[in-house]
């Protein structure tokens, strides 16, 4: 028999979600800061934020049999407003949605793994950043910055997750980007 | 795919009180509103216990960011005792187990009506205001599809027009709550129905705000460290209400947004809008050990 606790109590799926979007949230809040995932990887981003009414893109065929149970419709990256990618090479970087001045919440949130510490530095400024920040990615194409300058005409543009384990850095479309 | 991984066991409700659909549309709103501070963007605003138009919008984003170790404190006009603000704490804390609080200090999630607190919020604190009408071109375009044209052209000329208006007729701009101000330079917000004393305490911010309309459906964030400009001319500068020189009847300090109770001799007195600080303050002369967090406005003045 079931009973109605006093105090409710969060279940395990509700304990990572939260802290997940929380992570999240806050990487998007303070570009260029590292912020703790509870889970490694990409597929607990996923269940945070997908489900039956996204339409994802899944680069990797083991991650998207993992996240086929949340639901999401599987399409081709110009249409998907979720993808999961690797930057290695650009010629994804110029398919992923933009959205427009219009419809600025139809960019799409990329999500995609790379290495913090070595390799580029970058200086960003913008909302998030009192004056501004540099950090150090490594494992992206060389011209993803230009590229993303360049298909990021503000207030369009992609919202970028990178993944390093359980570390993520967001990068919103508001933050100015230059390469060091 | 079975039924058994489709379902889960029994529960009285879902915790947080919205379900994890309702919760994952928020938090892909949410993130989206961070990433295009001041636009707003649409949700679907699921029903929860109270009527539309009395914090519905404020209510699911804090639900969407409750967890146990929060600490919340809701405000109505600055008091953390009326009947609005009790009522929706006490909601929060029975949907989440999460601890309830007066005291800005101790908030992680401050969701307010009409007020930001005068203590300083700081990084790890997210403030969440309702918001009755989340378009600020609505009193000049009142066709949402055209007001959508115009925010994706930046054409905000016509809210110029209307300051403009009120220093014609009245000799200086007469606009109390809603202030407009032009967010991260590009999209025109309201800032929910603050005072204009209030408005400068979004610029540049530690915190991260939401606003969000449950009625209307839209969201909106001004992250931290967002210049959030209130529009003006160049030759009339921002001016916040004249309340740096008027003094609280009950706490007896200076320089802080006031309400005014009229007195039956004709005259009125002022008290402290932000409630609990002055609750802090007569606590503290009492000599009780209360903690006063530093505040925005020192000596009636923001420092720039």
């Amino acid at each position: 028999m079931p009973v109605l606790a006093a105090v409710p109590v969060p279940d395990d799926f509700e304990v990572r979600t939260n802290a997940t979007f929380e992570a999240l949230m806050w990487a998007l809040s303070r570009p260029g800061t590292v912020q703790a995932l509870p889970v490694p990887g990409m597929a607990g981003i996923a269940e945070a934020l997908l489900d039956r009414e996204c339409r994802v893109f899944c680069e990797d065929a083991a991650l998207a049999d993992q996240i086929a149970p949340f639901g999401a419709l599987p399409v081709p990256l110009p249409l998907a407003d979720h993808a999961f990618l690797s930057l290695a090479d650009l010629e994804r970087v110029v398919q992923v949605l933009v959205g427009a001045d219009l419809y600025p919440d139809e960019g799409a949130t990329v999500v995609a793994p790379a290495l913090f510490g070595t390799g580029q530095r970058l200086r960003l400024t913008g909302p998030g950043i009192e004056t501004a920040t540099e950090i150090a990615i490594d494992g992206l194409a060389p011209g993803l910055w230009s590229l993303r300058a360049a298909r990021c005409r503000y207030p369009a543009g992609f919202d970028l997750f990178l993944i390093s384990g359980t570390e993520v850095i967001g990068l919103p479309r508001s933050t100015m980007i230059e390469v060091l | 795919m079975t039924i058994a991984t489709l379902t889960k066991p029994w529960e009285a409700f879902s915790y947080g009180f919205l379900d994890a659909s309702a919760k994952r549309e928020l938090r892909r709103r949410m993130l989206k509103a961070i990433a295009v501070p001041g636009c707003q963007m649409p949700y679907a605003s699921r029903e929860v216990p109270m009527a539309r138009g009395w914090g519905t919008g404020g209510l699911q984003v804090t639900l969407t960011l409750l967890k146990p170790s929060s600490v919340v404190k809701v405000i109505d006009q600055g008091a953390d005792d009326s009947v609005n603000a009790a009522s929706i704490r006490s909601f929060l804390s029975k949907v989440s187990g999460a601890a309830e609080t007066w005291d800005t200090l101790a908030a992680t999630l401050i969701q307010s009506r009409h007020r930001i607190p005068e203590e300083r919020l700081r990084a790890d604190q997210v403030l969440v205001l309702q918001v009755p009408n989340p378009e600020p071109l609505r009193p000049v375009e009142p066709n949402m599809s055209v007001a959508r044209q115009m925010h994706a052209d930046a054409d905000y000329g016509r809210l110029w027009l209307i300051l403009y208006e009120q220093i014609v007729r009245s000799g200086r701009i007469m606009q109390g709550a809603s202030y407009p101000a032009l967010v991260n330079g590009r999209h025109v917000m309201t800032p929910s129905p603050i005072p204009r004393w209030d408005l400068p305490k979004l610029h540049m911010a530690q915190h991260l705000t939401f606003l969000s309309a449950g009625r209307e459906k839209r969201l909106y964030a001004v992250p931290p460290f967002t210049r959030v400009d209130p529009l003006v001319f160049s030759d009339v500068p921002y001016k916040v209400e004249d309340h740096a020189a008027l003094t609280c009847h009950r706490s007896g300090v200076t320089g802080y947004f006031m309400n005014e109770i009229p007195q039956g001799s004709g005259g009125s007195v002022f008290e402290l809008s932000d409630s609990h600080l002055g609750i802090k303050v007569i606590r503290r002369a009492k000599g009780e050990d209360v903690a006063l967090g530093a505040t925005w406005y020192e000596n009636g003045k923001m420092p720039q």
